[in-house]
């Protein structure tokens, strides 16, 4: 399969703030993306589990799905009124890293541009499979809510752990967690995405709920 | 009196059991719950479940032991293994099946190995080799290694239980739909690797259903010699009502099964999803079918964890320039632990077209064995290219053959007895293609037939250590003709005889041929020509050597080697012919090939000055700018008033926003090309160096891109960086500091989780050598971050780095 990821995402993560590249970058861009689609090896694994939210002594909201418990005010807030929620790993397998690491032996300029690449060929992936579970839960009659991933606001990358038993990442998709919960190889990326019977707000917001957005060299401008 | 299971094994059907984990939850194990602890809390379950397979028929089943290992069961590893192993006798006992044989389980660890996670191999070895000691003690029959979906996984798998028990070892490994490991291992290459090292047995389970399963058995039955064993899924698993199901029933099973069997499979069984019922089935249709002992194979296959390369087909090239022979610079790269230097020599050679890479890192005042372990391990990370261990040091040759990740080439045994005993032995243990040199005590035989016979004796030694013949590759001995005109002829004769008379395979160092000739690459080139023509394998030559590619590419489009000229046409199309009337320069020295950008860039009047090529990213032009520069114009000047300028100009670009961070490096990568002319220009010279900066990423992440951006940087503006890598330990980085004196420490994090490690070690330094300052940076850093761990600096991107690393030096 050849992954199309979005030229100006790709940009973006260069950091180019709204700038258009010249040809020779864009070339280089494209090229990258070529390279990269010869060593990708696409893999994805999800599951559906029941979601209830509780109230928790402290007035807090516990979110409980797939035999885990977790507390996070902004995961709650995502899914509000959900009933069920998938969880989602996705990789793009070892060859990007190989390919990146390459590259940094004396073409580091090349090395960035596969990495920016990789890195939004990864978030194509993740919206094959993420619309994959949309048309499903659809399918059942259900909605879909943004996509979150542990790490995002104050949901704990420690849930990596519990991502990799639940969906036995290493058997099923080939990623593993390091010691300090990274995931290798790393064009890997874990969500949730809730579903509700209602239909609610789909818009992924990105930069504009940042609050380091005004200094951030990958700050998408086109939200602003 | 039960037959031992070598008797059996390849000689007769035997089954293996089913699955495991889908039946214990139909006991009611819970999703997370570890189903080892059952040994210890619901005993008679497993009984019972070993009991269901061995009344079915099965003669190989599997204790309880999947996941143990000490990462999950740190506290009672032992007891859990060893009940595993008395549940299975007591099931056999019970089953009165006396006869069947009991497999210490092993699967994966769960984790990734270095390079492409975090698991050291030799820690992999050791947590496999823990299980192995308990459970062969324990009195398992045999060791069955299961489900393994990376190579360097298995082969640490494999070398653990053959270093710790005398049992029998099987293997089966987890392929996708597409016959690929999930870290790109193909049938061949892990049969290459895996018979390299001596299983008993090998073949695939998990993962697929009989059906998806039938290509990659095909395969199998291709290349394998030992023993195969297939144990599929009961087909592809979906969730029904939050449970896992599988779709394919017994009868049908056992139908694929009779089919799987039929294509020349030797160990039959079941993996999830199946039953007793699926291995009653099956046990009854597969043993009517007439048994066909496995075949062996006599490939000559050479492998990287996901490259294959087949020697005695189309001849392979080895590229010879790893090694420090004759090369200064190589040398002092080895002494400086410069592996970049040498990374980027293989990096080279396989844009040239090289098929395999040889690794020779010998030099007498370094530690050769570490450095064998290091570059070999750091070129797997870069490269995909099957290596050939060069050295004559058996630590070395050792360390090299346990870290790789594949079946290498080792170079080189030769007839002499010591030579023998202390090669071979590692070749049977560690699996390899040998280069075998036909020379002994006597020297070199100056004639074929002196020749042949120590290329006999080899091949004898080879039969007596249980090496294949397959695996020797005998090298015929390029002597240079300018001391022994005869010497080629001696050579080219040993080669057809080796082909001829000992259907053998041949390899050989094309360019030895040549020594002390003017216009070397002439005679290399048709001399490889020849040797090719008189059967020779694989040649140890520079792929960057044009001339020698040309003649190995029109051989083989000559010798119907090159299916429609395609690859020669490749390599060739849109070139020329050198011109036959040579110009003045031509005739006198050695031109840069027509058409090549030195020639055109180094030619041209209009060419780009040097700040401009700088400024402009392009490091050819840089490079040419520079030489026609030095011409008029010293190498401190063309530095000061030009290089320096330039980077400036950029730097401050891109502090304004107005050059973006691919730009930059860009900048970098021409001024780096016109340095390294400059310093050529000052050959001799010592060179000023601002000041010694170590960066590392710290302990815990293995993200090292941004600080790889900030070396090019810092070493662009004269400091030179001990770039101590990534994951790197707080003592590590302050014994460095401190044995070098260093003055200033850059500490790269990524994640917020390793940012302690950045702490640890900021603290760590403080403590042990209080006037090293630090400058930290990495994604999730801030300066408020940076000051709660106490760092002297927070650098937002490179070249803040840059002019904190002035600050720190003096700015000249």
């Amino acid at each position: 399969m050849e992954l199309r990821p979005d030229r100006k995402e790709i940009i973006r993560y260069l950091g180019y703030r709204g700038v258009t590249p010249d040809r020779e970058m864009l070339k280089e861009i494209d090229l990258s993306v070529g390279e990269l689609n010869a060593v990708v090896t696409p893999r994805f694994v999800y599951e559906k589990f029941d979601l209830t939210l509780e109230e928790t002594e402290k007035g807090k909201e516990r979110l409980c799905f797939a035999g885990i418990e977790v507390c996070s005010r902004d995961l709650s807030v995502n899914l509000q009124g959900c009933t069920g929620v998938y969880l989602m790993a996705v990789t793009l397998g070892p060859g990007p890293d190989l390919l990146v690491r390459r590259a940094s032996i004396g073409r580091m300029s090349r090395a960035v541009v596969l990495q920016a690449a990789a890195a939004a060929m990864t978030e194509t992936w993740c919206d094959i499979v993420n619309e994959r579970i949309r048309k499903e839960a659809e399918r059942d009659g259900l909605y879909t809510r943004p996509r979150y991933s542990p790490g995002y606001g104050d949901l704990p990358l420690s849930l990596q752990k519990e991502f990799s038993r639940i969906l036995n990442m290493p058997k099923e998709i080939g990623v593993s967690l390091t010691d300090t919960l990274l995931m290798t190889p790393s064009k890997s990326v874990t969500a949730l995405i809730g579903v509700s019977d209602r239909p609610g707000n789909c818009i992924i917001k990105r930069c504009a709920e940042c609050a380091s957005s005004a200094d951030c060299m990958y700050a998408d401008l086109s939200e602003a | 009196m039960k037959r031992d299971l070598m008797e059996r094994l390849g000689k007769e059907w035997l089954l293996c059991d089913g699955g495991t984990g889908t039946i214990l939850q139909s006991r009611g194990l819970k999703g997370g719950e570890l189903p080892e602890t059952w040994n210890l809390k619901r005993p008679e379950d497993i009984i019972d479940l070993h009991c269901g397979y061995l009344r079915a028929g099965c003669d190989i089943f599997n204790t309880n032991t999947f996941g143990a290992n000490a990462l999950k069961f740190p506290e009672n590893l032992q007891e859990i293994v060893m009940a595993a192993v008395r549940l299975a006798q007591e099931a056999r006992r019970r089953a009165n099946r006396e006869d069947a044989y009991i497999a210490l389980d092993l699967g994966p660890t769960g984790k990734l190995l270095e390079p492409l996670g975090d698991l050291p191999f030799e820690k992999a070895v050791e947590l496999f080799g823990e299980v192995v000691r308990y459970g062969s003690a324990a009195g398992a029959d045999l060791v069955l290694i299961e489900t393994m979906s990376d190579s360097y996984e298995a082969k640490a798998a494999v070398l653990a239980a053959k270093e710790n028990c005398d049992l029998p070892v099987c293997i089966t490994v987890t392929f996708d739909e597409k016959g690929k490991l999930l870290t790109g291992g193909s049938v061949d290459s892990t049969v290459a690797l895996l018979e390299g090292l001596h299983v008993d047995a090998l073949g695939v389970n998990c993962g697929l259903g009989p059906d998806q399963m039938i290509p990659i058995v095909k395969r199998l039955t291709e290349v394998c010699s030992v023993p195969i064993i297939v144990n599929p899924n009961a087909g592809l698993p979906r969730t029904e009502g939050g449970r896992t199901v599988f779709n394919v029933g017994p009868e049908e099973f056992s139908l694929r099964m009779e089919e799987i069997a039929a294509m020349g499979v030797h160990v039959v069984g079941g993996c999830c999803g199946t039953t007793p019922e699926h291995i009653r089935m099956t046990a009854e249709r597969v043993k009517k079918l007439p048994f066909k002992e496995p075949v062996k194979k006599c490939r000559t296959v050479v492998t990287s964890f996901s490259q294959c390369v087949e020697i005695g087909g189309t001849p392979v090239i080895i590229g010879e320039r790893i090694n420090p022979t004759g090369k200064k610079k190589f040398k002092q790269a080895l002494r400086d632990n410069d592996i970049e230097y040498i990374l980027q020599e293989g990096l080279r050679q396989e844009d040239s077209g090289a098929h395999i890479l040889d690794v020779n890192v010998g030099l007498p005042e370094i530690d050769e064995p570490a450095m064998m372990a290091a570059v070999v391990t750091k070129l797997q990370s870069v490269l995909a290219l099957p290596l050939q261990i060069d050295t004559s040091d058996p630590a070395a040759l050792e360390r090299g053959m346990r870290l790789y990740n594949g079946k290498p080439i080792v170079n080189s045994v030769n007839g002499k007895k010591e030579s023998i005993e202390t090669v071979f032995p590692l070749v049977r243990k560690y699996g390899g293609v040998l280069v075998a040199l036909v020379l002994d005590e006597e020297g070199i035989p100056s004639d074929a037939d002196g020749r042949i016979r120590i290329a006999r004796r080899i091949y004898e030694a080879a039969d007596r250590y249980g090496v294949p013949r397959e695996d020797i590759l005998i090298d015929g001995l390029a002597m240079t003709i300018s001391s022994d005109t005869r010497s080629a002829l001696v050579t080219l004769e040993t080669l057809r005889r080796v082909r001829d008379e000992l259907h053998g395979h041949t390899i050989l160092g094309v360019s030895n041929i040549s020594f002390g000739l003017p216009r070397r690459a002439v005679i290399n080139s048709y001399f490889l020509a020849m040797a090719l023509q008189s059967g020779l394998s694989a040649a140890i030559m520079n792929p960057g050597n044009e001339e020698m590619m040309e003649a190995y590419r029109a051989y083989c489009a000559l010798a119907n080697l090159d299916p429609q000229c395609m690859r020669f046409i490749e390599a060739y199309a849109g070139t020329q012919d050198r011109k036959p009337a040579a110009s003045a320069s031509q005739a006198l020295g050695t031109p840069p090939a027509a058409g090549s950008p030195a020639a055109a860039a180094s030619g041209g009047t209009s060419a780009m000055g040097l700040a401009q090529s700088v400024e402009r990213g392009m490091a050819e032009s840089a490079a040419a700018a520079a030489r026609v520069a030095l011409t008029t114009t010293s190498p401190l000047e063309l530095i000061d008033r030009e290089l320096i300028p330039a980077l400036d100009k950029v730097g401050k670009g891109f502090e304004a926003g107005t050059v973006f961070l691919p730009q930059l490096l860009m900048s970098a990568e021409a001024a780096k090309a016109a340095f390294d002319v400059v310093k050529e220009s000052l050959q001799g010279q010592t060179q000023e160096v601002k000041g010694r900066i170590i960066l590392a990423t710290v302990k815990g992440d293995i993200h090292d891109i941004g600080k790889n951006i900030v070396k090019v940087m810092l070493e662009n503006y004269g400091y030179e960086v001990l770039d101590l890598g990534k994951d790197v330990a707080p003592e590590t980085i302050v014994d460095t500091a401190l044995r070098e004196n260093i003055r200033l420490v850059g500490l790269s994090a990524l994640m917020t989780t390793t940012v302690v490690s950045m702490e640890q070690t900021i603290k760590l330094l403080h403590e042990k050598k209080p006037d090293t300052k630090t400058v930290v940076g990495g994604a999730v850093m801030t300066q408020e971050y940076a000051d709660a761990i106490h760092a002297d600096r927070y650098a937002k991107d490179a070249m803040a780095t840059v002019h904190y690393a002035e600050e720190v030096f003096g700015k000249k």
